[in-house]
């Protein structure tokens, strides 16, 4: 394998970035340029289902959102110690299978408590 | 105790080393400065807890820079757990953040104002 | 390495105690698993250095002393504590599964031997923390101090690691011995101002944790706002580990570098004596002074730390010693007073609260007032010897000026400690008998005998290292 880049051998990404960054700006100004537009109160309103809007968008949000999502990032973060276990995988062998086993088991058994705790149920 | 697996020899692409450790020196140490003048100046817990945030990541960056110029993976290993333990404050936090607003009843945590540090 | 290895998994056990349906085993079944851990920690007593997890852990007389020291602590706040029972809105499993997890870090930077290992233990000791100090959910002091603990515990983290980052720059490795290697065979060029300020930026992270001057600003109001049982948590275990840490650190991988530092750590530990005497005399909250008074403390193992002579390492594990048990005895008492009287639904900490302690709780009275003479220096308590070799530590390493300091610092002391022993004997108060779980008394008595025991004859002790 050549582990050696020149500056130049990233060329290609450059190409991809500016065709990217090229059809996002062109879609908009071509969208702006040839579809009609008109302006009233009622088309500026967040929501168009003949109802009218009621109270501001930035409501308190329930709670339990706040708990999945602090679990997700919690256990979403451990995953990152995988990553060399799994490059290493056959060097480290048995010995690194059985020391992931005891990682993963230590995590679902926080899983677990988290589950009998009751923050994942979400009709109360 | 069980024997060291081997860790095969890491190499690092030539192109990261155009740029001197020097300058990875100066940028992990501008954040980590904002980071500390962040935190000193501001006085909403989220925006002082962002700081702390960005003087972690100033020192994450850093130890990367130094893993790769010394081809030593330990650095490297040490940002792992700076990531996971940093996930784990981030929750304890966040819940410290959200208890208080729920006992002041308050979106701006003005609560932080009435604080002399 | 047992306890480590025992406490993760009795911590796990604990949560789920939680979901059984009956409260009451919770406590003895802690207790039980600290004794254990306790035992297990023993089993290692004089089999030499032994090094665990690919060298990260080194178990040696020194690591297991402190763990002794912290797992003792430990067990007698478990047992003060009471199970948590008078309080409906309480947690139990939760509070003691997040101590026994601290622990766990505590005794990681008791012996560690690479800085991961330090850093582990320092985040699991702190995060387990930041939660306890906010335990009372409902109380506004309890979520302001948390958030003060967690947002100043974060940020002397940040200083901690980019500490740490400069080290590794400078060295190369994050093992204790191969940057002990480095620093003394060191050529004064970039390396060496990169490893300088890697160690400054180390030193300031801990002396947050350990509530030095000038880094001490978050103690009084955490001190104050957690709950008094986490508070003692914090003044003792929290102490002796960071302390245990700061030694490891400093004698295992910078006495090459003694020249740079030494100065550092003692005008920190001049400024810590100041500041924690001085502010403890204007106090009228007893609960606050005794913040300022682990302050001052701290001042106090600094010297030993400035030292670091021969005579150093005995003294912080006696010092740390002493210091638990009289400030396990002082919160102690204080939690049974401050429930008698309250003052806008706050427990009364204030030194009016003990008026008239002796006349009803003539044992309590007694408690209280060798803890405090412990604490101010006075012969025939363990404190007094605390001091002693600390002193005697510094005179070793011929550092006399930082001595004469310490000794007119403690004078100032005895003001401050005798306030609330002149509030117990002198002064009249209403106080009725309060009425003391058995056990409790028996930790109380406990700690006060071996106060008096270590007082008369600190020989036991230094014998035993």
């Amino acid at each position: 394998m050549n582990n050696t880049y020149l500056p130049s051998d990233y060329l290609p990404i450059l190409v991809q970035f500016f065709l990217a960054a090229a059809f996002i700006g062109g879609t908009m100004i071509v969208t702006h340029m040839i579809g009609p537009s008109r302006k009233s109160k009622l088309k500026d309103d967040p929501f168009e289902c003949g109802i009218e809007s009621v109270g501001d968008a930035r409501t308190p949000i329930s709670v339990k959102y706040f708990l999945v999502a602090i679990l997700f990032v919690l256990f979403d973060v451990e995953v990152i110690f995988m990553y060399p276990w799994a490059v290493n995988f056959k060097e480290l062998g048995m010995f690194g299978f059985l020391e992931m086993l005891l990682f993963m088991a230590l995590l679902l058994s926080g899983f677990y408590y988290v589950i009998r705790k009751g923050v994942l149920n979400w009709e109360e | 105790m069980i024997p060291n697996p081997n860790i095969p020899e890491v190499s690092i692409p030539s192109v990261i080393q155009n740029i001197p450790l020097q300058h990875y020196l100066i940028l992990s140490t501008l954040l980590f400065v904002i980071g500390i003048i962040g935190v000193l100046t501001r006085r909403n817990a989220i925006i002082i807890f962002m700081s702390v945030e960005l003087m972690l990541n100033a020192a994450n960056l850093l130890l990367i820079a130094f893993s790769s110029y010394r081809s030593d993976p330990s650095g490297q290993v040490f940002v792992f757990f700076i990531m996971a333990v940093a996930a784990a404050e981030v929750a304890v936090g966040l819940a410290i953040i959200v208890m208080i607003y729920r006992n002041t009843r308050n979106t701006d945590i003005g609560f932080l104002n009435k604080l002399k540090w | 390495m047992y306890p480590i290895v025992l406490l993760s998994f009795f911590g796990i056990v604990t949560l789920f105690l939680g979901f059984s349906k009956s409260k009451n085993i919770l406590l003895p079944a802690t207790l039980l698993f600290l004794i254990i851990a306790l035992a297990g920690n023993f089993l290692e007593w004089n089999k030499g250095p032994l090094l665990y997890f690919y060298d990260m852990l080194r178990v040696d007389n020194v690591t297991l002393a402190f763990n002794g020291i912290i797992l003792l602590s430990a067990f007698m706040i478990f047992a003060i504590s009471g199970g948590f029972q008078d309080n409906p809105d309480s947690e139990p499993a939760e509070y003691f599964g997040l101590m026994l997890f601290s622990l766990v870090g505590a005794l990681m930077m008791v012996g560690f031997q690479h800085l991961i290992m330090l850093f582990i233990g320092v985040e699991i000791l702190s995060v387990a923390m930041y939660v306890l100090t906010g335990s009372n959910k409902r109380n506004l002091r309890s979520n302001e101090a948390a958030l003060k603990y967690f947002l100043m515990g974060a940020f002397a983290t940040g200083f901690m690691l980019f500490g740490i980052t400069l080290l590794y720059g400078a060295t190369g490795s994050f093992k204790l011995e191969q940057i002990q290697g480095f620093a003394s065979n060191m050529q004064v060029g970039s390396e060496s101002y990169i490893l300088y300020a890697g160690l400054l930026l180390l030193l300031i992270g801990m002396l947050f944790k350990v509530s030095a001057a000038p880094f001490h600003f978050w103690t009084p109001d955490v001190y104050e706002g957690a709950p008094t049982i986490f508070t003692t948590f914090m003044s003792t275990v929290v102490k002796t580990a960071g302390f245990a840490a700061l030694f490891r650190l400093l004698s295992g991988s910078f006495t090459g570098v003694y020249g740079f530092w030494w100065i550092v750590i003692a005008a920190i530990a001049v400024l810590t004596l100041l500041v924690g005497n001085i502010g403890a005399t204007s106090q009228n909250s007893f609960k606050r002074m005794l913040a300022y008074s682990g302050i001052s403390h701290a001042g106090y193992l600094l010297i030993a730390l400035t030292a670091l002579s021969k005579p150093s390492q005995n003294a912080i594990i006696f010092y740390s010693l002493a210091y638990s048990l009289s400030t396990i005895c002082a919160f102690g008492v204080l939690m049974l007073v401050s429930k008698e009287k309250t003052i806008g639904g706050q427990p009364n900490e204030y030194y009016d609260a003990f008026n008239g302690l002796a006349k009803q709780n003539p044992l309590l009275a007694f408690v209280l007032t060798v803890s405090m003479l412990s604490l101010a220096g006075i012969p025939l308590t363990a404190g007094f010897w605390g001091k002693f070799f600390i002193f005697t530590s510094a005179a070793e390493r011929g550092i006399i000026w930082i001595t004469v300091i310490a000794v007119l610092m403690s004078t100032v002391g005895i003001y401050y400690y005798f306030r609330v022993i002149i509030s117990s004997y002198l002064k009249e108060g209403d106080l009725v008998k309060i009425r003391v779980a058995p056990f409790y008394k028996v930790i109380l008595v406990l700690a006060t005998f071996l106060t008096i025991l270590f007082g008369l004859a600190p020989g036991i002790f230094e014998g035993l290292i």
